[in-house]
């Protein structure tokens, strides 16, 4: 009887432990089911925040655009303007004595003329908008070649990393630019960390059907993605939404003409790519680079860089 | 000393610049823009017309593209204060039609004085 029971009992069990295995099987499954659901629609939110962001940039460009122009007709009549002042007090300091004291401070009267005529011409520079010659360039060779030239000015309390995925980075653009590009940013991030921290400068590649370029002009090649990171005191929002406008600055008076990023954002144009920023007050900063691969040349067939596969 | 006409819209700078070369001992004629020096030109016969460049009315470049036909005698020193389009471009495009020399403002008087004096020099050497 009681055997039978056992028997039973056993026949009841090894279906239900098999169950109760598959059971645990598919719960894990499921889990890693929701786990990976779960990454892709934090991915995607990513994705689509870095899209809001660079909606926000390109309507940025548009309004520095704007800034620009208005700035050109400003810098006109600034220097008439200056050039009357200077022009009367020197003459003025022709009919006095030397070394007067009147004489003297009309020479600081000229000094103070000639600071704002240097910055007119700095804001003539940003408007004019300056047709640089762009030509094919290896971007990792240039960001290379801009970081060597960087390093001796960085202090040595500052990390530099660079971490570039492999790969040849062709694109339409200007050594020059590229570099006044970098020393800006780098500059920017020894300052936001007072001279001490790690900068990270990371390179590679976004394709063309990528999300993140939905709101960009189509590169057949996709672009390239530069980013350089600090570790320095970061930023509110508030001030991230400005830091591209013109003489927008929170560097002290004196140590910062405001014209630094702006200047990156004309020339990251320039370059037909777009630059955004993100950052957390405390933790730093993060410059995004945009710029599209130059792919004309491997449909030509004139392939300079050695890479077939591509098209 | 030279006869300059003074083509400045700038009531300021216009004024600056007549005490400044009236100050080297030049003859200064002032127009406030191309139009009013071109009603000038038609009685008095300066060497050298220093222009602005943009201005109302009628602009540097028309006046100076003006006077290099009607009166080839005369030198033309063009000034412009950038900004608008391109300074450069304008200055650029005023030497190509026939100013000898251009300025950006602010400019520094002393070069323009000079200037003035080797345009006169010259024109006294090559006439002698």
């Amino acid at each position: 009887m009681a055997m039978v029971a056992l028997a039973g009992f056993a026949c009841g069990l090894v279906p239900a432990l098999f169950f109760w295995q598959e059971a645990k099987r598919r719960q894990q499954a499921l889990n890693i089911m929701a786990a990976s659901f779960q990454q892709e629609i934090a991915d995607r939110a990513e994705t689509e925040e870095s899209r809001k962001k660079l909606e926000k940039a390109l309507l940025q460009g548009q309004k520095l655009q704007a800034i620009g122009t208005l700035a050109g007709g400003i810098a006109h009549d600034f220097n008439n303007i200056l050039y009357a002042i200077m022009g009367y007090v020197e003459m003025a300091e022709e009919d006095l004595p030397k070394e007067s004291p009147m004489s003297r401070n009309l020479a600081k009267v000229l000094q103070g003329a000639k600071r704002g005529q240097e910055l007119v011409s700095r804001i003539l520079a940003f408007s004019r908008r300056q047709h640089h010659d762009l030509q094919i360039l290896d971007l990792r060779e240039a960001l290379e070649g801009a970081l060597d030239l960087l390093r001796p000015t960085i202090p040595a309390s500052v990390t530099v990393q660079t971490d570039f995925a492999e790969g040849s980075y062709p694109i339409h653009g200007n050594q020059t630019l590229l570099h006044q590009i970098m020393v800006n940013l780098v500059t920017n991030a020894v300052d936001a960390m007072e001279g001490e921290g790690t900068i990270h400068v990371t390179l590679d590649r976004i394709p063309a059907n990528h999300l993140l370029l939905a709101d960009l002009p189509e590169a057949p090649g996709g672009y390239c993605r530069i980013r350089v990171s600090d570790t320095g005191h970061g930023m509110d929002r508030a001030t991230q939404e400005r830091i591209f406008e013109p003489f927008f600055t929170t560097k002290e008076p004196g140590r910062g003409t405001g014209l630094g990023l702006s200047t990156v954002h004309s020339l990251v144009a320039e370059h037909h790519g777009e630059i955004m920023v993100d950052s957390t007050p405390l933790h730093g900063t993060t410059f995004t680079l945009l710029l599209p691969l130059h792919s004309e040349i491997t449909k030509k067939g004139e392939n300079s860089y050695g890479q077939n596969t591509v098209g | 000393m030279a006869r300059i006409l003074l083509v400045e819209d700038d009531e300021l700078v216009r004024d600056m610049l007549v005490q400044v070369l009236q100050r080297a001992s030049h003859t200064v004629i002032s127009a406030a823009d191309g139009e009013e020096a071109s009603e000038i030109l038609k009685k008095e016969h300066p060497d050298i017309m220093i222009t602005d460049i943009i201005m109302p009315k009628k602009s540097g470049i028309t006046l100076i593209s003006e006077v290099i036909n009607r009166h080839p005698a005369m030198e033309i020193i063009a000034i412009s204060g950038g900004g608008r389009l391109d300074p450069m471009g304008y200055l650029d495009l005023s030497e190509s039609l026939g100013a000898a020399v251009s300025f950006e403002k602010p400019i520094d008087n002393a070069a323009l004085l000079m200037a003035i004096d080797l345009l006169v020099h010259g024109k006294h050497e090559t006439s002698a």
